[in-house]
């Protein structure tokens, strides 16, 4: 046999062939170069867990400079934002999936199926749990890897002081809860506590409510935002009978106390009940923690909203995503992969962090997620763990849409307005808003 | 040297500042004034030469309740710090051993974080596990704990006393070295003429120090109006925008909305209402301002 082939294309076909394999390459090479980290957020165990992981990747690469920086949740899309700005953005973002839209539309982060090997997504969904890694992609694209979940929302319950109201099981619907928080009031403590400030964590657990009652924050398709409807209007008149039974702390004092006060009030007995996400058994610092179970929170008697009550909401907090104005993607790329690896998703296994819902499929079966979560593990295992559940509000706006929400459950935590009332006004608020930023 | 090669010089030692002002005042100001005009959203720019934007603030039904209490913030937190300075510094300004030492330790608000006063105050005022309700609960002054920064119509005036405990001080010291600088022999001569204290305070050290009055009035309005994280970090702006000042809502807009146009338009709106107080001030007050600044 004859080949035909001049020494032109014979020069041209090699050397696509060696570009080829050497992109092929990329992430089995050992990276090199500068890598700046920002991380954002994260709970005691997480925080100092990661740094001990930075550790290890710096031994399986030692020719990278990894400059990790650590910082509060609350400030990530300023600190991204200008970061963006000056042209000094790290290579790769640890943040909220909530903000993938948002930072992709700004074109702050880039699609990691655009510059990851091949094959090298299909190696990472071998490991992630695929509920929870659906929880990085944004129009098809996945934009960040996730490294676990919270879920919305979920109820803690101070046990002693059910079974001294003559209780046996915790309540299963929102007629039982309203009932059962009665019950519980004594007159120095409160049967429910739920937290009513502006921050977004605040709002997800009410959203995780609202949407268990088929309402909804936004409709994508026809851009209107829907916080006037039933479903979620329903949601926050349960906040505002609970206060009207007078069985929550008053309300001036829950909209000056968070997620993370209303806990450490709980656990120190002045709370029978809080509401919560999936994060309940995060080790709050007290002398003494009171005799508690968590339960997914009750069920609405008969769901009022237009669209299908989901079983709950999530969203994960530590999502690895890459800047687009990166300069070392294989390094990026590299730490991304390395955080992908079971012995990085182990973290959330159970040892040392407890308080997640683990994306790596192997840390479910690790002893100390069972003793700490037995119900959840069984559920998982089981295959319903994930049923019904689904991503928690994310869109261009939401932070806007979200805003408008939280003055409007103060609003009605506070007495000033009715929920059909405030909802109304913030509906118009949020629209006005969305409108802005849609153009 | 003769006189042409002195104002050589002097134009040559004030450059420096003359163009730090630029860089790092009138570029800004100018890089704000035209963001104001462009609609600035998610990073994109969608066209220049529109109030688009200040229509947009016209419209925002949150925007009159910032403005009012803005009014508050500005105007009250001015008010009480002068008026609480002056007081401070007179009796600072007494000669004593105990004054002595004041005049040190009242620096104590100054030398503390903005951040974690306001954290320490937030604890202190909150509703359920802070000590000031509590003490006020223990000494039966009220019945149960009061939600100082939890309920709307005390949160202003909340954020209004931390704020006159975190500024006064400066304020009280500036006054305090002004009324020491008053001569004595025209104190000694008003007390020889028969004039009481009040009037010796009245007709004699307050034209003294009128000028540092003045000045002081002026620095802390402009420092109160850009003061962001003594109420950010107390209330973020609530409950329901009943703490939401111009320089909280200008940040919500510009890094929580990612709307740019219309934070810049908000911060010009700041600025045009910063000028007009300031102005007025300094016009009633332009008799003692000139004078003083004339000696």
């Amino acid at each position: 046999m004859k080949l035909d082939l001049s020494r032109r294309g014979f020069l041209v076909g090699t050397t696509a062939l060696a570009a080829t394999a050497a992109l092929g390459a990329g992430p089995a090479r050992a990276a090199s170069g500068k890598l700046s980290v920002w991380k954002f957020g994260g709970t005691i165990a997480e925080v100092e867990a990661w740094p001990a992981a930075n550790e290890r990747f710096l031994a399986a690469n030692p020719d990278v400079e990894l400059d990790y920086s650590f910082f509060n949740g609350q400030i990530r899309r300023q600190k991204i934002l200008a970061g963006f700005q000056t042209n000094r953005l790290a290579d790769v973002i640890i943040a909220f999936g909530q903000d993938i839209p948002e930072f992709a539309g700004f074109g702050l982060i880039q699609p990691l199926d655009d510059i990851a090997a091949p094959g090298q997504i299909d190696d990472w969904k071998s490991r992630i749990v695929p509920e929870i890694l659906g929880s990085g992609v944004h129009e098809g694209k996945l934009y960040g890897m996730p490294t676990y979940v919270d879920m919305a929302s979920f109820l803690a319950i101070d046990m002693d002081a059910l079974a001294e109201a003559g209780f046996d099981r915790p309540p299963s619907t929102w007629s039982e809860l309203r009932e059962y928080a009665k019950a519980m009031t004594k007159p120095d403590r409160p049967g429910i506590a739920f937290p009513a400030t502006t921050a977004p964590v605040d709002i997800n657990i009410f959203e995780g409510i609202a949407y268990a009652n088929g309402g909804r924050v936004f409709d994508e398709e026809s851009g209107k935002v829907l916080l006037n409807e039933k479903g979620v209007v329903d949601a926050l008149q349960l906040y505002a009978d609970l206060i009207a039974d007078g069985s929550t702390p008053a309300g001036t004092s829950m909209t000056e106390t968070n997620f993370r006060d209303t806990a450490q009030l709980f656990s120190q007995h002045r709370a029978a009940m809080w509401i919560g996400l999936s994060w309940l058994n995060t080790p709050w610092p007290v002398p003494e923690e009171p005799n508690w179970e968590g339960v997914p929170f009750p069920r609405p008697d008969a769901p009022s909203g237009n669209h299908p009550p989901v079983a709950a909401i999530m969203d994960g907090s530590a999502l690895l995503m890459v800047s687009s104005r990166t300069k070392n993607p294989e390094a990026a790329m590299a730490y991304i992969d390395f955080w992908t690896q079971n012995e990085q998703l182990n973290t959330w296994g159970g040892s040392p962090e407890i308080a997640r819902v683990p994306a790596g499929k192997e840390a479910w079966s690790s002893p100390a997620l069972a003793e700490a979560w037995p119900n959840w593990v069984k559920a998982y295992n089981e295959g319903t763990f994930f049923t019904g559940a689904e991503p928690m509000p994310r869109f261009i706006g939401v932070s806007a849409v979200e805003s408008a929400l939280a003055t409007a459950i103060q609003q009605v935590v506070l007495g000033q307005k009715a929920p059909q009332e405030a909802l109304d006004a913030a509906n118009e608020a949020a629209q006005a808003q969305i409108d802005l930023l849609r153009g | 040297m003769n006189r042409r090669s002195d104002a050589w010089l002097a134009y040559f030692m004030i450059f420096p500042v003359v163009a730090a002002v630029l860089a790092f005042v009138l570029g800004p100001t100018w890089d704000v004034a035209t963001l104001s005009l462009t609609q600035f959203v998610m990073g994109q720019e969608r066209g220049f030469g529109t109030l688009a934007n200040f229509r947009a603030l016209w419209a925002d039904p949150i925007f009159p309740t910032v403005v009012r209490n803005t009014v508050i913030w500005i105007l009250g937190g001015t008010l009480f710090c002068v008026v609480t300075g002056l007081a401070v510094g007179t009796f600072l300004a007494i000669d004593s051993k105990m004054t002595t030492a004041l005049r040190a330790l009242i620096l104590l608000p100054w030398v503390l974080p903005d951040v974690v006063t306001a954290m320490a105050w937030k604890w202190m005022l909150h509703g359920q596990v802070g000590v000031i309700g509590d003490a006020f609960t223990r000494t039966g002054l009220t019945e149960k704990p009061i939600s100082f920064l939890g309920d709307p119509n005390l949160v202003m005036w909340m954020l209004v006393v931390v704020l006159v405990w975190r500024k006064m001080p400066l304020v009280a010291l500036i006054l305090c070295a002004a009324i020491r600088s008053v001569p004595a022999e025209q104190i000694e001569a008003s007390r020889m003429d028969g004039a009481n204290a009040r009037q010796r305070f009245r007709h004699v050290i307050l034209p003294n120090i009128a000028f540092s009055l003045t000045a002081v009035t002026v620095i802390s309005m402009i420092w109160i109006t850009a003061e962001f994280t003594l109420p950010w970090v107390m209330t973020g702006g609530g409950p329901a925008n009943a703490s939401q000042i111009m320089s909280t809502y200008i940040y919500q807009q510009s890094f929580t909305f990612f709307n740019w146009g219309v934070g810049s338009a908000m911060s010009v709106v700041n600025l045009g209402f910063l000028i007009c107080v300031v102005g007025l001030y300094l016009y009633v007050n332009r008799r003692s301002w000139a004078a003083g600044g004339s000696k």
